[in-house]
């Protein structure tokens, strides 16, 4: 029968592959090339030169800040995130009239766009915006090299909790009830519960919120771009504000390489996750 | 009693959480530049909305923007989706080794960064560079993965007998995509595909990078050189109004769709 024939199936597929390879793969490998070429805007040509693209940003004290800003970016971004998901989904599981509005309510961020997110917060936490009058204090939130890092990080989370909180809902409601029952009628109390059934039984949806978010932090861009340009200071100049800053004065190899160390932490970031959920998938 | 604790510590969350941030931006962007450089919460003493909204239209390139974000989003998420489906109809049912193998780079493509560097010296060397088709063909290629992903997964959850039927039945391949697989993978589709839409209109890092001159802008990229014109003293009741208009469209869609969007997501619709 025709639905059998291997062969007849590669047309169906052909035209994302060919995007997805053209348009991903390739330069994904070309990036490994460039990292290490020699590539300005002052001669064209491209020529291998090693570690030379690394050196340098090395030499200007470039990379090591870049490395630090964007874990400890991509860890704050990651943990204000999830307890702020997980806290709203434990409380808005149960789907009625009022938990959807909730939902609703706290989806709208998402919708927002990362650009967008950083002015807002720029204007709520300029000295003498309305956060600070709340708080009846006069802190450049964003200026000011302690608070820096984590607020930005911390807009960054606000934008993207709402849809977290509805993974970690949908997580929530695979438990079966009958579990939940049993550790009841055992005499478990609410938080025995959660600490012994929930908390276990949602280990798929924290393993992949927590990847999810850590990854996508590690390529943190947009926030920053809005609120601070990578200040004060360094203080949250991340990877990719560095690579477009070399992009910009038309150090092409260099921007390549601070792409490709973005690559570098999100393997090195995804691998032990992804390996970890394998193995509880065989073993559990 | 537990209840009412509960929703009065919601409320309480989302009021600094939701409610002052979107009010922040609807109430100064009402408001004249010196007033909503105070960046306050009151109402506006003098309202300036017809000004401040006639310059984002005028001056912001708002209506240019939009027209471009509409020019790009719509291609890409129609090509993401119908692509995506057909790509993991194949994946899902195909036995060929070289397609689990390709089907395997699909997946990391999901994982790991774009290389948006090489992407633009592609574009170069392929002609396609500034415009909007380059823009377009890069974002399909960097966003089928996930569609891809979540779809082999409904696939393989469904037995192929529907289908082996129709074609039993002398149906063709065309005809049992359109008439059986696509309506099976609606829920994945229509969850997906509102992410997409979402992911895509608020871009802003592809853009900066592969859309050249402000004849190609979109709304994000216009919102930011718009914003970026004044940047030592922002204008923020201008600022608050594009983003306000830049979101609206969203929050349309978002209207229209939320029901099946919060279903879809809460309810697992996304596992198959």
């Amino acid at each position: 029968m025709v639905m059998r024939n291997r062969a007849a199936w590669l047309p169906w597929a052909l035209p994302a592959i060919v995007l997805v390879t053209v348009f991903f793969v390739a330069p994904f490998l070309l990036n490994v090339r460039f990292a290490f070429s020699s590539w300005t805007s002052f001669r064209a040509e491209i020529t291998w030169n090693g570690l030379e693209n690394v050196r340098t940003l090395i030499d200007q004290d470039l990379l090591a800040n870049a490395v630090t800003v964007t874990v400890l970016y991509a860890i704050l971004c990651m943990a204000i995130q999830n307890t702020v998901s997980l806290s709203l989904a434990l409380a808005l599981q149960r789907t009625n009239r009022l938990n959807t509005i909730f939902r609703s309510a706290f989806f709208l961020p998402t919708l927002i766009s990362p650009l967008a997110a950083g002015y807002i917060w720029r204007g709520l936490l300029a000295p003498d915006g309305a956060v600070n009058s709340f708080l009846g204090i006069e802190w450049a939130w964003l200026g000011e090299p302690s608070t820096a890092l984590v607020t930005v990080a911390f807009i960054d989370a606000w934008k993207w909790s709402g849809l977290i909180t509805l993974v970690y809902i949908a997580g929530l409601n695979s438990i079966p009830k009958s579990l939940l029952e049993s550790a009841t009628v055992d005499g478990a109390g609410p938080w025995t519960r959660f600490r012994r059934v929930v908390f276990p039984m949602l280990a798929p949806a924290l393993t992949f919120n927590v990847a999810v978010t850590l990854v996508g932090a590690l390529s943190a861009y947009d926030v920053i771009a809005a609120t601070t340009g990578g200040g004060p200071g360094d203080h949250t100049r991340a990877l990719n504000v560095v690579m477009r800053q070399q992009w910009g004065q038309g150090f092409f190899g260099s921007a390549s390489a601070l792409g490709f160390t973005v690559t570098l932490l999100v393997i090195a970031t995804a691998v032990p996750l992804v390996w970890w959920l394998r193995r509880r998938e065989v073993t559990g | 009693m537990r209840a009412i604790l509960k929703y009065t510590a919601l409320t309480l969350f989302a009021i600094p959480w939701v409610l002052v941030p979107v009010w922040l931006v609807v109430v100064n962007s009402f408001k004249p530049a010196g007033e909503a450089a105070e960046l306050g919460l009151g109402l506006p003493r003098t309202w300036a909305v017809a000004e401040n909204y006639g310059i984002v239209l005028d001056r912001g390139g708002y209506l240019t923007g939009l027209l471009n974000s509409l020019k790009v989003t719509v291609p890409i998420v129609v090509a993401v989706v119908l692509l995506g489906a057909a790509a993991a109809w194949a994946f899902g049912r195909s036995r060929s080794r070289w397609l689990q193998a390709a089907y395997f780079v699909m997946g990391l493509s999901i994982l790991l960064p774009p290389s948006i560097i090489p992407t633009v010296y592609l574009l170069r060397a392929l002609s396609l560079d500034g415009g909007s088709l380059g823009y377009v063909l890069t974002m399909t290629g960097c966003r089928l993965g996930i569609v891809i992903f979540l779809a082999t997964g409904f696939v393989r959850a469904f037995p192929p007998d529907l289908e082996n039927a129709a074609a039993i039945d002398g149906a063709s391949r065309p005809q049992v995509f359109f008439r059986i697989l696509l309506p099976l993978l609606r829920p994945v589709l229509f969850v997906g595909g509102v992410i997409l839409i979402i992911n895509v209109w608020n871009d802003f890092f592809f853009a900066l990078f592969l859309l050249q001159g402000s004849a190609n802008a979109t709304l994000p990229l216009s919102l930011f050189q718009f914003a970026s014109g004044t940047l030592q003293s922002l204008n923020w009741n201008l600022v608050f109004a594009h983003v306000l208009l830049t979101t609206l469209p969203l929050v349309a869609v978002y209207v229209v769709a939320q029901k099946r969007v919060l279903a879809g997501l809460t309810e697992g619709s996304l596992k198959g």
